[in-house]
């Protein structure tokens, strides 16, 4: 057992945190836009590309840098300390349907969009849940037909991130009606371009505008974009969705440990209780400071956790079902800690605009960003147990396939 | 990084279950409860022979050689069966007592690693009033866990640790009624009982309560990871509408979350381990958050335990019970919860 990294793992996380604090963006996204947005992430993209950091987790056969995966969550944790931007509009690309090419794509098909994705020339969307299946998944009721040399799809998709700025979406379709529900799906690489789709932004609670309702109204995708054979995308779709619940989120895990840092800074400058008793900052209070020490001992515990299941993967190869623990206490334990931000904040929460605004404050007038406010963050953080499986999937997960209890 | 069992450390592991699930099966740890102090001590005996009480002393000293890494498996497996006894104080005493050189202490030494010698931990948590002076301690200390049939304490303080064989009217050792059955306490009266200084610097004090703070952990995460097999075990074989209750997601989910709170627990512990045993600068502060995630895990996870088992599980008969007790009993053993979060916060405000 060792805690500690080896001297080379130790030498690689010097040139990850030399060159990402060299090269970062100084600027801060342009989020509000989102063609910006896009332009803004492709371009960190490739830069990371050129120097030969992209794809942290990709095969050196597909371009990608083939870190081992101490690399991966060195690197990780180099991105979370020095507060490097996250270009979110790749996720997908980088996260779910490069990787799934990589496992279940033709060559043709990895020849042609995994240099794309990795430089930083096109932008993925996901195109899985519908309005009638969300954790039923296996559910969805989007039609494809043949039709000669192409799949004539038509239905609806929801919960689609950036579809609105993505060339290419990874879409799961019905192929086979007559078939058990699991049986009939087909995954196929839809360009966004297609005549007959049409995207509809959906505003969340937050306030943004990031995901979207996608129609398709006899959208006619080329046969050769299926991946892996026709009625086999539940299959495939699996190999990206275990992907997931192995390393893409070990980013956001190692970043909720510098939130709470800047949780206690912030409880350290925060004027805290009656405006009577208002010489007292929100640290000193007893009940505010002990729920600060829980959500440190708690993050702590989620790093350790996180290397207990990178060691496992380490030795058997491969992302297991343990994953969902990590994921059902990460995503409940980031609500605690933005909970806690809005007890320490106050009646300072009570004013908040969902537009970027200008503040006045004790260095004069200042442009707050509404995307680095706490209540945006807050309010955010409920999607964080909805999202990628709900905690109650999260729980039948566990209960099933790590317990083993009866369906 | 590797935070998983070594080959090793499995093999530990699979020998200890098997003793323990012969020698100290459930019934035999119920009927131990009711027994004298003297009905463990062939246990013991067995245990020395098999180099349970050495593990992390070295072979030159009498031990096996491993270090605390393979202690938190044995301690894992005694938390496991609920195993009666002070072995938590008669390990750090085999660490403490290895370090030193004298023909009695050698002496100690020796029939510690045999299971001849059993030795309570008296830790600084209740009021501090014992005094040490001249080689010799005085004062009194109430709740001492397993000093009943003790040969022994060893007393761990801020300031130092003394080691102070149990003699006749020097040390009196009154069993009181226990509320966690399958642990003694006693009340100490000690008057010039002449004791051993096997430290009187604060550091040393500190690295060995982190050591027993983390083996105490690491006993938690057995009773913890016991909790969930029986929940688990349970809601397969028990009915009800037809079907196993373990397909209803009022207890799948239940069960689920106590799956989620012990690998968090297991997580930490293991992680302030290792962190203790290569004395790295936040040892202390990993040990403060193993403490704190295996109490709450513990707590929890016991009180869900009872719950899954419905009106079975509210028995004396059933099991579920004496979980909730140690998790208790635990949650007071070397610093309480709260007492490990203001160690946080100091650290918040000192900053």
């Amino acid at each position: 057992m060792e805690i500690t990294f080896s001297p080379a793992e130790e030498e690689f996380r010097k040139r990850a945190r030399d060159w990402i604090e060299a090269n970062k963006p100084s600027d801060p996204p342009p989020e509000n836009y989102l063609p910006a947005r896009r332009e803004f992430d492709l371009a960190w993209q490739r830069r990371m590309f050129d120097a030969g950091w992209a794809g942290i987790s990709w095969p050196k056969e597909f371009a990608g840098r083939g870190a081992s995966l101490m690399e991966q969550l060195i690197w990780y944790e180099e991105f979370a300390r020095a507060k490097a931007h996250e270009p979110a509009t790749l996720f997908v690309g980088l996260n779910h349907g490069g990787p799934t090419l990589i496992a279940c794509g033709s060559e043709a098909q990895k020849a042609f969009h995994l240099p794309k994705i990795l430089r930083g020339e096109t932008v993925w969307c996901q195109g899985f849940s519908e309005p009638g299946a969300g954790s039923d998944l296996a559910g969805l009721q989007a039609r494809a037909v043949i039709d000669g040399d192409a799949l004539v799809v038509s239905g609806q998709k929801i919960w689609t991130s950036f579809a609105q700025i993505a060339e290419y979406q990874e879409l799961l379709v019905r192929t086979d009606p007559d078939a058990p529900k699991h049986k009939g799906i087909t995954w196929v690489i839809c360009p966004m371009n297609a005549k007959g789709i049409e995207i509809r932004p959906i505003r969340t609670m937050a306030g943004h505008q990031d995901f979207c309702e996608v129609f398709y109204d006899e959208v006619r995708v080329p046969r050769a974009n299926i991946v892996g054979n026709i009625n086999d995308g539940w299959r495939v779709a699996m190999s990206t969705l275990s992907f997931e619940r192995g390393t893409a989120f070990l980013s956001e895990q190692v970043r909720l440990a510098r939130v709470v840092d800047e949780l206690v800074d912030l409880a350290r400058v925060t004027p805290y209780g009656d405006a009577a008793a208002r010489a007292k900052m929100a640290l000193d209070d007893d009940e505010i400071a002990r729920r600060l020490a829980q959500a440190r001992a708690e993050v702590e515990a989620l790093r350790s956790m996180t290397y207990r299941s990178v060691s496992r993967t380490a030795r058997t190869g491969m992302p297991s079902a343990e994953g969902s623990l990590i994921r059902l206490f990460f995503s409940e334990l980031q609500q605690r800690v933005y909970a806690l931000a809005m007890d320490i904040l106050g009646a300072a929460i009570l004013e908040w605009d969902i537009e970027d605004r200008v503040v006045e404050g004790a260095g004069g007038p200042r442009h707050q960003r509404m995307r680095e406010t706490w209540v945006f963050r807050y309010l955010l953080s409920f999607a964080s147990t909805i999202a990628a499986g709900s905690k109650d999937i999260q729980r039948n997960i566990i209960g099933d396939r790590i317990l083993g209890l009866p369906r | 990084m590797d935070l998983m069992l070594s080959a090793d450390q499995e093999a530990i592991q699979q020998t200890v279950r098997s003793f323990l699930e012969k020698e100290l099966p459930m019934a035999r740890v119920r009927a131990l409860a009711d027994a004298g102090p003297e009905a463990i001590e062939p246990v013991w005996r067995a245990a020395g022979e098999l180099g349970f009480f050495g593990l992390g002393v070295s072979d030159a000293q009498g031990g096996v050689g491993y270090a605390i890494t393979e202690e938190m498996v044995l301690f894992e497996e005694l938390g496991r069966a609920l195993a009666p006894g002070p072995w938590l104080g008669t390990v750090l005493a085999a660490h403490a007592l290895a370090r030193q050189t004298g023909a009695e202490l050698a002496a100690a030494r020796q029939r510690i690693l045999a299971g001849e010698l059993h030795v309570a931990l008296v830790e600084r948590s209740g009021a501090p009033t014992l005094h040490v002076a001249n080689g010799r301690v005085s004062g009194e200390r109430a709740n001492v866990a397993g000093a009943n049939g003790a040969g022994a304490l060893l007393i761990l303080d801020d300031a130092g640790i003394a080691f102070v064989p149990c003699k006749p009217g020097a040390v009196t050792i009154e069993a009181r009624p226990s509320m966690d059955p399958t642990r003694t306490i006693a009340h100490l009266t000690l008057r010039d009982a002449p004791c051993a200084i096997l430290a009187s610097d604060r550091e040393t004090a500190a690295a060995v309560g982190r050591e027993a703070t983390v083996l105490a952990c690491a006993e938690a995460v057995g009773g913890i990871q016991r909790t969930v097999e029986m929940s688990v075990e349970y809601s397969k074989v028990r009915h009800q509408f037809g079907k196993p209750i373990g397909s209803f997601q009022a207890v799948k989910h239940r069960c689920a979350d106590m799956a989620m709170r012990a690998e968090a627990a297991r997580s930490a512990m293991t992680y302030a381990v290792v962190s203790v045993r290569d004395g790295a600068a936040d040892a202390a502060f990993q040990a403060a958050v193993a403490k704190i995630l295996c109490a709450n895990a513990y707590l929890q996870n016991a009180a869900d335990n009872v719950q899954n088992h419905g009106g079975m599980g509210f028995t004396w008969e059933c099991d579920a019970h004496l979980y909730v007790k140690r998790a208790r009993s635990f949650e007071l053993t070397l610093g309480s919860r709260q007492r490990q979060l203001d160690f946080i916060v100091e650290q918040f405000r000192a900053a």
